[in-house]
């Protein structure tokens, strides 16, 4: 054998019994902290990726679908809709395609104005395509051919009380309330609320919908025109594929998975919370190494005598030293062992209580690679914590540790 | 075997020096059971601690079979220190944390011996000291003189060249004294095992060959026993 693997043997057995019939108080409390820290450590970037997942489920259930198609480089809105759709709908991959006739207008109510987007919708595709149908708080969604009303946004709706909303509102609309909206083609006309829907989504919470019947009668003619279309994929799809698809149809609109559309936010999002992210993880590391330094030095200083004698009988000082080393190691893996399961409970917990926000039910995400990524720093961090007071005693001059 | 030239240790307290040995030469052979003796602070300890290779010396050579042992660094004393010496200290200097075998073990698996091999070795030279029923129990278990038997044990399973013991009977009444000194008296018969022991009891001159009387740092007396005894 050799002396490397002699002396680790060595170490593995001195260790393994030091922990052993060493004192259980200690032992209990240095891994319950360790596992405290690793808890703390994947919380903080759990919330984030769970905050992350609701934004993306957000984002294509209620503004983008998995596919969005909008008009040509240079163009306002797409034209031949009704070319487009049936085409669209051929797709392999495609449950279905609703497309959107976004015209802007200001609603007013009791004095209030808001300006914002008025969408048209065609409601029968839009029920297969987005979730806005499933969240109406009160009142009743689009039926096909209504006209005359509008359903409008949780936030759009507001309170009575302005100082309680978080957005710009009309100062608390009920469903029958009527609203007058002002289109930018100078038409004007008053419609009365069949419902008001809240997803909590900021982005769709805002939005006001009438249909696509209701849109011809203020244009005075047919529409065959979108600003946007949104396609949701069949479960299971892989969206990428489904844009290529279209792509290899010929469509020479400007066609994007929420992927694409998300990229340049997701970025900036994850990088600033990937700071705040930083922070937290090297306070929890620092709390750790200061932890197992402490245990460690004391251990060792403790037994100074011991290291002293196991020296003089010729024992070398590496195989101390990481007898120390060793004994650190299980306690951080029994340490994270700990830390997991408390992380399973708080999983269990959250997907029954998910956090509230005033954006969602967050439930926090924990994945494996935070779970791997900081094992490994708290699994190194505790060896260099350990490391170091054992190396230093075990440096000493023998009769001097044999005095103790 | 060992042959010290002009040894010499000097401490330091500060400022103030502390000659503890002053140009010590002589001899260990093969196969002796050697005596230190002389009043406290004659430096008997400071010269096994030298020999042992556990300190280092001011001035002055130590050979061991023709060797000078500062050519040595500091790995190659502590596997020297292993391999051939062998260590039994007036309060035991057990490992708290390992069994009466385990600590017996410790020395051989350093060597890199199976653990298996290691436990024979072991258990064998345990039941020489008379501990067979005592493997598994920890040293704080045991009385006196039953843990310097696991230490003595410790220093056999080695097979060391020679066997350091500092006044390894000064916490033991007469009755486990005995059975140490005879102990070594065994060993020393009938495996021929080199010994060197210190001591200030006036009746164990009865078990040394021969005895190295220090005062003051320097050798006051040599004396041949067997010659007498013989
Ligand atoms: N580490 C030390 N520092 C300073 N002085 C020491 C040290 N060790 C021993 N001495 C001194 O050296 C002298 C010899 O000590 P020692 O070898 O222990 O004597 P003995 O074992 O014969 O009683 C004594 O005066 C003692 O006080
Ligand atoms: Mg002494």
């Amino acid at each position: 054998m050799n002396e490397t693997l002699i002396r680790l043997r060595l170490s593995f057995f001195l260790g393994l019994r030091s922990l052993r019939r060493g004192n259980i108080g200690s032992l209990v409390m240095t891994v319950v902290i360790i596992g405290m820290v690793f808890t703390n450590m994947i919380f903080l970037p759990s919330v984030i990726t769970g905050a992350i997942n609701l934004f993306v489920e957000q984002t294509i259930e209620y503004s983008s679908g998995n596919v969005l198609i909008e008009p040509k480089e240079d163009a306002e809105v797409i034209e031949d809709l009704e070319d487009l759709l049936a085409r669209v709908n051929r797709v392999p991959g495609v449950l279905r395609a609703a497309p959107h006739n976004n015209i802007g207008g200001v609603m007013k109510f009791k004095g209030s104005r808001l300006a914002g987007s008025v969408i048209a919708i065609r409601p029968r595709d839009e029920v297969l395509v987005t979730g806005v149908s499933k969240m109406i708080r009160e009142g009743q969604y689009l039926g096909e051919g209504d006209t005359g009303v509008i359903i409008i946004g949780n936030y759009v709706a507001g309170h009575k009380d302005k100082s309680e909303d978080l957005m710009p509102s009309l100062g608390g609309v009920r469903t029958g309330d009527s609203i007058d909206v002002e289109f930018t083609n100078g038409v004007t006309r008053t419609y009365r609320v069949k419902g008001i829907f809240e997803t909590k989504s900021y982005m769709a919470d805002q939005a006001v919908f009438i249909t696509w019947d209701e849109l011809e009668s203020i244009k005075r003619q047919k529409v065959d025109q979108a600003t946007e279309v949104l396609i949701k994929t069949v479960p299971g799809e892989d969206d990428e594929e489904v844009k290529l698809s279209l792509i290899g149809m010929g469509i020479q609109e400007k066609i994007k998975t929420w992927n694409d559309l998300l990229g340049k936010a997701f970025a900036q999002v994850v990088q600033s919370y990937g700071v705040i992210n930083s922070i937290s993880t090297i306070v929890s590391i620092v709390i750790a190494i200061v932890v197992i330094f402490i245990v460690i030095m004391i251990k060792t200083l403790n037994n100074r005598r011991q290291i002293g004698i196991l020296k003089a009988i010729g024992i070398h000082r590496t195989t101390i030293t990481f007898s120390y080393v060793f004994q650190v190691i299980i306690l951080a893996l029994m340490g994270i062992v700990f830390g997991l399961l408390i992380l399973l409970a708080m999983d269990r917990y959250f997907t029954v209580y998910p956090i509230v926000f005033p954006d969602g039910d967050i439930r926090p995400a924990f994945t494996i690679a935070d779970i791997v990524t900081n094992a490994v720093l708290l699994f190194i961090a505790s060896a260099i914590a350990g490391f170091i007071p054992a190396w230093m005693i075990a440096r000493e001059d023998i009769l001097t540790a044999m005095r103790g | 075997m060992i042959r010290t030239t002009n040894l010499s240790k000097t401490y330091y307290l500060g400022v103030v020096e502390v000659p503890a040995l002053r140009g010590v030469s002589f001899e260990i052979h093969r196969g002796d059971f050697l005596g230190l003796m002389g009043p406290s602070g004659s430096g008997k300890s400071t010269l096994l601690h030298l020999l042992g290779l556990l300190d280092f010396p001011t001035t002055g050579t130590i050979r061991i079979n023709g060797m000078d042992v500062s050519e040595m660094d500091d790995d190659e004393r502590t596997d020297y220190r292993l391999r051939k010496m062998g260590y039994i200290f007036q309060d035991y200097a057990l490992v708290g944390e390992l069994t009466v075998l385990e600590n017996v073990m410790l020395t051989a698996m350093a060597q890199g011996k199976s653990e298996n091999e290691c436990r024979k070795a072991s258990e064998e030279i345990l039941s020489v000291v008379g501990l067979s029923e005592r493997l598994k129990h920890l040293p704080k278990e045991l009385s006196g003189g039953e843990q310097q038997r696991v230490a003595i044990a410790r220093s056999m399973v080695n097979r060391p060249i020679i066997l350091f013991a500092d006044e390894p009977c000064a916490n033991l009444d007469t009755t486990n004294s005995r059975a140490v000194l005879d102990q070594f008296h065994t060993i020393n018969e009938e495996l021929g095992q080199t010994i060197v022991m210190v001591s200030h009891e006036e009746w164990h001159k009865e078990y040394f060959h021969r005895i190295v009387y220090l005062k003051d740092g320097q050798i006051d007396r040599d004396e041949d026993r067997r010659s007498h005894s013989a």
